[in-house]
């Protein structure tokens, strides 16, 4: 159990069936398709010296020997380090209460909660700008009241601030799967030994959801890690991503080091992933009861409320503030300079509804397949790795998760230069059918609906598959009608996440979109942006970005809350 | 409104005339690659469409450097008729990898040259069709509640009320940036040139990495100055934000582009599409309120709105400062880019701190005289000024080699960078170091 | 365990429970005394295990109260009321050790150190577990695993002591040692024990009294034989072993197996019935005849005698049963 990283548990581990060799190799193949051969044509330019072939590591010896790129390592580190820490505190007392507690509006809060991941390129930006920018409206009014200004967009703190409130639905969705699966009797075993509140919360909740909790930290991690887009709406250029960035987009220049930094940004962020699967080493987080136990939700009472709601109260209104931004500017005339627009007006809305119809659809469709492209995906090679202990399986893992470091212009790029040869029986480039921008949206998040399978089949006690084998079902029987729905929340939460993300995804898009009526939202939401006269334009096509994610999301978490309190009743 | 109308009437009109001379009816499916907005686009497309019946304009919206890296990889079944953006370096990009084919306009009325900027690229392989200048565009709301000047000069920019209060795009990011600070340097020279840059780049807020950050940015109030390309301050005026431009005595004047693709698989309505935009109805459509780009083609002032200037007529075009050498600035592009980022972009902080001491100190000094503090604060701005290459190293084939993967051997781009960054990083320091002794001399 | 607490009395007055519209439990009471073995007997959904937590808190109750040592603890949430109690699963925490998890009380009720590391081997070694202490608890057999629940319980040396099925999910063997275990640990310690259990046999082999429930209502509440012998209803009567029911005199009474003699001549007052013998079983030291009569079917256990031949099935037969041994049921 101790020898790999991840403790293989169970029925028939090490058993390689034939059925099980080509599962693994039908995803392998898969990975190499759409991730692994166009992300390599792409990024081999990091070992070859500048404007000749060969092999060379001298590049690399370049970035290490850069200031400015020591400093960009460090700061990328520092911040995504201090976005974790944030990102806990703002997703801890939401995860906590909604899933232990009689909470009104439980699945509500679970639903704003994951909005924040929703935020349009560029609109979400121009909003959190002016909210929360030297002179948007929070600023504007404390400098009217007291006479001074609260730097939140600004340098490295600036850029924690925003991802924590961006990025912290991953542990909030993760977390809360994890805490839904605990069998209540834990905790109450502990209670009734005296253990209440925060030390409860500390002793036995916390480390019993480690899994999901790792699982959202270490996407947090990472995610902010490659994340180029806020860096660069700050004005933060001294960090990886940023770098890599400029340098792979600039034209006309044949500079190795952007693809050098991708190279160490998918090395860096595997290791943070090795790291995260270290710490959750050779423990047991299966909780045996999972099968009829759920949970039973406690009544808050007096102080306790007030507390509880207070805190949710300060985090969502924290944590919604751009959207309540993005909506603003929606519906605003001229938004400049004040705190608040103008004047209002509809036609924003009118405009885009007139002349964005295909792109919601466009979204929906493409969003919607890659999530489950992503949960089928993520689902079986989370099978692989924790119930085969195939070597295979933990390969799958990392080549996936290497995903999440691969800048989409990079994947972009790649998609084109493999694909765009292949011609179609219809004479289309395959690189222009509309297919591929959902093979694209599902290779970048499928991270997501890996990591939140795989800590949904952690916690699910091997016993309960043995049970069904025992009774004579087989192996894919036993995951079809054991497996997949005890997993359904854990699934479900993966999918909220990849479908989610994707939705609003634009840097891969945007090398792929080929004609108007192939393009999703966030490529509408780009063209909208370019112009002044297109800012509340793409603002109202962000606000309904958001709606449509949201709704969806909403429907979802009631599915999965529907799910549980059927199964709390059973055991009733 | 109703000028947009008149203006579709007129280019259906007038085209569907020249279609028929010509005999020979361009149609199917035109498919533009660009890095214009849908407000410049919609109306083009729907006059175009309008004019020759039976063609569609397919628009494609990537920003620049996707659009240029997109025709790059799919040129072995190029499906892209079409290239269209400001950035002359973008078309020149293309043109070097010889993806763009030669057509020559049926155009008339449009000269050769706006001030000293060639308006179509000389072997023909790409078009103007608009002319841009660079100026400075700022909140006007922002001005007044700060107590801020409205500024008419570079040069205003870098003084101690601008401090931190303008934003830029990085000339690495933005074409006509680029253009801009090339100007500069190559009307005040190249020492005497960067001097002015780094003056008034201390004074930035921050050194955006998209050129349309900087008028988003001017529109919603969070910072005072842009320095933009004009028609992002026409188009800000014309969506109503409380916003104002104007061109300092020197800028430059540069024409935004159309290209024909090699290997168009419709090389007869991409030329049409051409044709079109510089005919007099293609170039009146750019009057179009959202829109608010100079023609290139001389008559069509007479139907300009009221307050959008006529850039043939700008006097400084005559100037001979502003006379702009094409061929140096090709020879040290990269250089130039490279330099400004290793020397502001990623050193904005130590910049703008040696930047504010300056300022600290020349207030200091007018309060209390002092010949010591004075010579301090000018050994500061020296350090600032200073520059790690002289201007024939930055053009040096080396140069280039170093940043285009030449044959020429040299420094690679990393070294280069990485002794630029350090070079810069020591001498602000040193300015800091200056300006903090001359305020303390001044006291 | 050195110091042995005063042992306490549970008392529960008139609870009402519901879980949203499904009525759990109905005005239950009762009363269980000071170092009492207690047994809530019932088949599953009776509402027992509802009624323990409720003891435990972590059921609310709409109505009545809970009394633990004439203490009102109605209002305490679970972890201020100092009942121990054995999860059905266990609920040992996968994260912990054994002694870790044995330490988890002692620790909340912030003893030193030294002394929490003596209490956890005393509480081992009262269920013979010391040597596992460094184990993680997926690493135990189901047997081992139920002694350390039970260790981590007492270890904090609660009040009254809570068993929600705690034999359940151990083989038959195992079941009958650990009951035995239960028992005497219970006796050494003096502790008020309340055992939840759907099994008549284990309630009756280690209890004082046992609580029968049946549909949310406590029908009766008595020491084993007690309530084998005067079942107040049909339910107890059904519930705790077989019994015949029959019609006498309009009212209903009851009759155990081994209480009727099959073949006795007519004797005076007693009660006879004649009928067929359809069914024949053998049990060991019982030989159990089912017969068709005219008031229904009657069970009839005999003791075994290997020297007597059985009746044979398909034979007429007198049986009689003596009127004291008819207990009239409601």
């Amino acid at each position: 159990m101790s020898g790999s990283a991840f403790p293989v548990q169970g029925a028939g581990r090490g058993i390689a069936s034939p059925g099980l060799a080509l599962l693994a190799l039908l995803i392998g193949l898969f990975l190499a398709a759409f991730l692994v051969i166009p992300v390599v044509t792409v990024i081999f330019v990091a070992f070859q010296p500048k404007g000749s072939t060969g092999f060379t590591l001298i590049n690399f010896v370049d970035f290490f020997s850069t200031d400015l790129f020591r400093r960009s390592f460090w700061n990328s580190a520092y911040v995504s380090l201090m976005s974790v820490v944030i990102a806990s505190l703002l997703a801890l007392p939401l995860a906590y209460y909604t899933t232990r507690f009689e909470f009104r509006g439980a699945a509500l809060v679970q639903t704003l909660g994951v909005i924040p991941l929703i935020m349009p390129p560029f609109a979400g930006a121009v909003a959190m700008q002016l909210l929360f920018g030297r002179n948007g409206t929070v600023n504007l009014l404390l400098d009217d009241w007291f006479g001074f200004k609260v730097p939140f967009m600004e340098g490295l703190n600036g850029v924690i601030f925003v991802e924590a409130v961006h990025y912290f639905p991953f542990i909030l969705v993760n977390l809360s799967t994890s805490l839904r699966n605990i069998d209540r009797a834990m905790e109450e075993a502990a209670q009734n030994l005296g253990c209440s509140g925060f030390r409860l919360f500390r002793r036995i909740v916390f480390p019993l959801a480690m899994p999901g909790y790792v699982a959202g930290a270490s996407l947090v991690f990472i995610k902010v890690f490659d994340d180029l887009a806020t860096p660069l709406l700050l004005n933060v250029k001294d960090m990886l991503a940023p770098q890599a960035y400029l340098r792979i987009t600039s034209v006309g220049l044949a500079d190795p080091m952007g693809y050098v930094i991708s190279v160490v940004l998918i090395v860096a962020s595997l290791l943070a992933m090795w790291l995260s699967t270290l710490a959750l080493r050779g423990k047991d987080y299966a909780t045996v009861q999972r099968g009829g136990g759920g949970t039973v939700k406690r009544p808050l009472r007096g102080i306790d409320r007030v507390l509880a709601y207070g805190a949710i109260t300060v985090v969502l209104v924290l944590v919604l503030a751009p959207h309540v931004g993005l909506f603003l500017l929606s519906i605003a005339t001229i938004w400049s300079f004040a705190p608040l627009p103008d004047g209002y007006t509809a036609a924003h809305y009118a405009r885009v509804l007139s002349e964005s119809g295909q792109y919601i659809t466009n979204t929906l469709i493409y969003a919607g397949l890659a999530g489950l492209i992503d949960v089928v995906i993520g689902s079986a090679i989370a099978y692989l790795v924790l119930r085969t202990g195939m070597p295979a399986g933990r390969w799958l893992d990392y080549v996936a998760t290497a995903a999440l470091a691969v800048p989409g212009v990079v994947l972009g790029i790649g998609f084109l230069r493999t694909y765009f040869g292949v011609t179609l029986p219809s004479g289309q480039s395959l690189a222009a059918f509309w297919g591929m921008i959902v093979l694209a949206l599902a290779i970048r998040r499928l991270p997501y609906a890996l990591r939140a399978c795989m800590a949904a089949m952690q916690q699910i006690s091997v016993s309960l598959e043995e049970a069904a084998q025992n009774l004579g079902a087989t192996r894919s029987r036993t995951v079809r009608r054991i497996v997949m729905p005890l997993m359904l929340s854990g699934v479900a939460a993966g999918f909220v996440t990849s479908f989610a993300t994707a939705a609003v995804e634009l840097s891969a898009t945007m090398m792929l979109v080929q004609t108007q009526s192939d393009a999703p939202l966030a490529y509408g939401l780009y063209v909208f942006m370019q112009s002044p006269a297109g800012r509340g334009a793409g603002a109202a096509l962000g606000v309904i970005a958001v709606v449509i994610v949201g709704l969806s999301t909403y429907v979802s978490n009631r599915l999965v809350e529907r799910d549980m309190a059927a199964r709390s009743e059973a055991k009733e | 409104m109703i000028s947009r109308r008149v203006a579709l009437a007129a280019a259906a009109l007038s085209v569907a005339l020249a279609g028929a001379a010509h005999g020979q009816a361009p149609s199917g499916k035109v498919t533009v690659v660009t890095s214009f907005s849908k407000e410049v686009t919609d109306p083009f497309k729907a006059a175009f469409e309008k004019a020759f019946p039976g063609t569609t304009l397919e628009v494609q919206n990537r920003n620049t450097n996707a659009g240029v890296k997109f025709i790059e990889e799919t040129k072995s079944n190029n499906g892209v008729d079409l290239f269209w953006a400001s950035a002359p370096d973008a078309f020149e990009v293309l043109k070097a990898k010889g993806l763009l084919e030669a057509y020559k306009p049926k155009a008339d009325g449009i000269p050769d040259k706006i001030g000293h900027f060639p308006i179509n690229d000389p072997q023909g392989f790409y078009s103007g069709f608009a002319a841009s200048g660079y100026g400075i565009m700022w909140n006007d709301r922002y001005v007044k509640a700060n107590k801020l000047p409205e500024p008419k000069e570079w040069e205003d920019l870098a003084t101690a009320p601008y401090f931190d209060h303008v934003s830029m795009a990085a000339p690495s990011r933005s074409g006509t940036t680029h253009l801009t600070i090339e100007a500069i340097l190559q009307s005040a020279g190249w020492e005497k040139g960067w001097g002015i840059v780094k003056a008034f780049s201390g004074n930035l807020r921050g050194v955006t990495e998209r050129s349309f950050g900087v008028p988003d940015a001017v529109n919603s109030g969070q910072v005072g100055y842009g320095i933009v390309i004009d028609f992002f301050g026409f188009s800000a005026q014309g969506a109503g934000f409380p916003v104002k431009f104007v061109y300092p005595s020197l800028s430059t004047i540069v024409p935004a582009n159309i290209g024909v693709v090699k290997n168009a698989p419709n090389a007869a309505g991409a030329k049409a599409f051409v044709d079109f935009i510089l005919s007099e109805p293609g170039q009146a459509i750019l009057f179009d309120p959202k829109i608010r780009r100079l023609p290139v083609r001389t008559a069509s002032y007479a139907k300009a709105p009221a307050g959008l200037p006529n850039p043939f007529e700008f006097k400084w075009l005559a100037d001979p400062k502003s006379k702009f050498d094409v061929e140096k600035s090709e020879k040290r592009f990269a250089a130039v880019d490279a330099l400004y980022d290793q020397l502001v972009t990623f050193q904005h902080e130590a910049l703008k701190a040696a930047t504010k001491a300056i300022h600290d100190a020349d207030a200091a000094i007018a309060r209390k005289p002092s010949p010591e503090a004075s010579r301090l604060v000018a050994e500061a701005r020296a350090l600032v000024a200073r520059m790690p290459v002289s201007e024939a190293e930055a053009a040096s084939p080396e140069m280039a080699a170093a940043f285009t993967g030449g044959k020429e051997k040299g420094p690679r781009q990393a070294e280069l960078e990485q002794k630029w960054a350090a070079y810069a990083k020591e001498n602000y320091a040193a300015a800091l170091a200056k300006a903090q002794a001359a305020q303390q001399a001044a006291k | 365990m050195t110091a042995l607490l005063q042992p306490v009395g549970i008392d529960v007055e008139g609870v009402d429970l519901a879980f949203g519209a499904t009525q759990v439990l109905r005005n239950v009471s009762l009363s269980v005394h000071p170092g009492e073995f207690f047994a809530f007997l019932g088949p599953s959904g009776c509402g027992k295990t509802t009624l323990l937590r409720l003891i435990a808190g972590f059921n609310v109750a709409q109505k009545g109260r809970v009394l633990i040592g004439g203490r009102d603890v109605t209002a305490l949430p679970p972890w201020r009321r100092d009942v121990g109690m054995v999860f059905q699963s266990y609920a040992l925490w996968p994260h912990m050790s054994v002694a870790r998890n044995v330490a988890f009380g002692l620790e909340e009720r912030r003893l030193p150190r030294s002394e929490v590391a003596g209490r956890v081997d005393e509480a081992l070694d009262l269920v013979g577990l010391r040597h596992l202490k460094d184990r993680k608890p997926s690493q135990l057999s189901g047997g081992q695993q139920q002694r350390v629940a039970l260790a981590r319980t007492i270890a904090v040396r609660p009040q009254v002591l809570l068993l929600d099925e705690p034999l359940s999910n151990l083989d038959a063997k195992m079941r009958v040692e650990v009951r035995r275990e239960l028992r005497e640990l219970q006796q050494r310690l003096k502790l008020t024990t309340i055992f939840v259990t759907h099994d008549q046999e284990e309630a009756n082999t280690i209890c004082d009294r046992i609580a029968v429930m049946s549909e949310g209502i406590v029908q009766q509440v008595g020491a084993p034989m007690d309530l084998y012998d005067r079942p107040a209803n049909l339910f107890v009567a059904g519930f705790l072993g077989t019994a015949n029911f029959l019609e006498e005199g309009g009212r209903k009474v009851m009759v155990r197996p081994q209480n009727v003699q099959l073949g006795a001549e007519a004797a005076t007052g007693a009660f006879m019935i004649s009928g067929a013998i359809v069914h024949r079983e053998f049990q060991g030291a019982t030989m159990r005849y089912v017969l068709e009569t005219e008031r229904g079917p009657l069970i009839v256990d005999e003791p075994y005698d290997p020297g007597r031949s059985p009746y044979a099935v398909g034979s007429q037969v007198n049986a009689a049963i003596r009127p004291e041994r008819l207990v009239a049921v409601a």
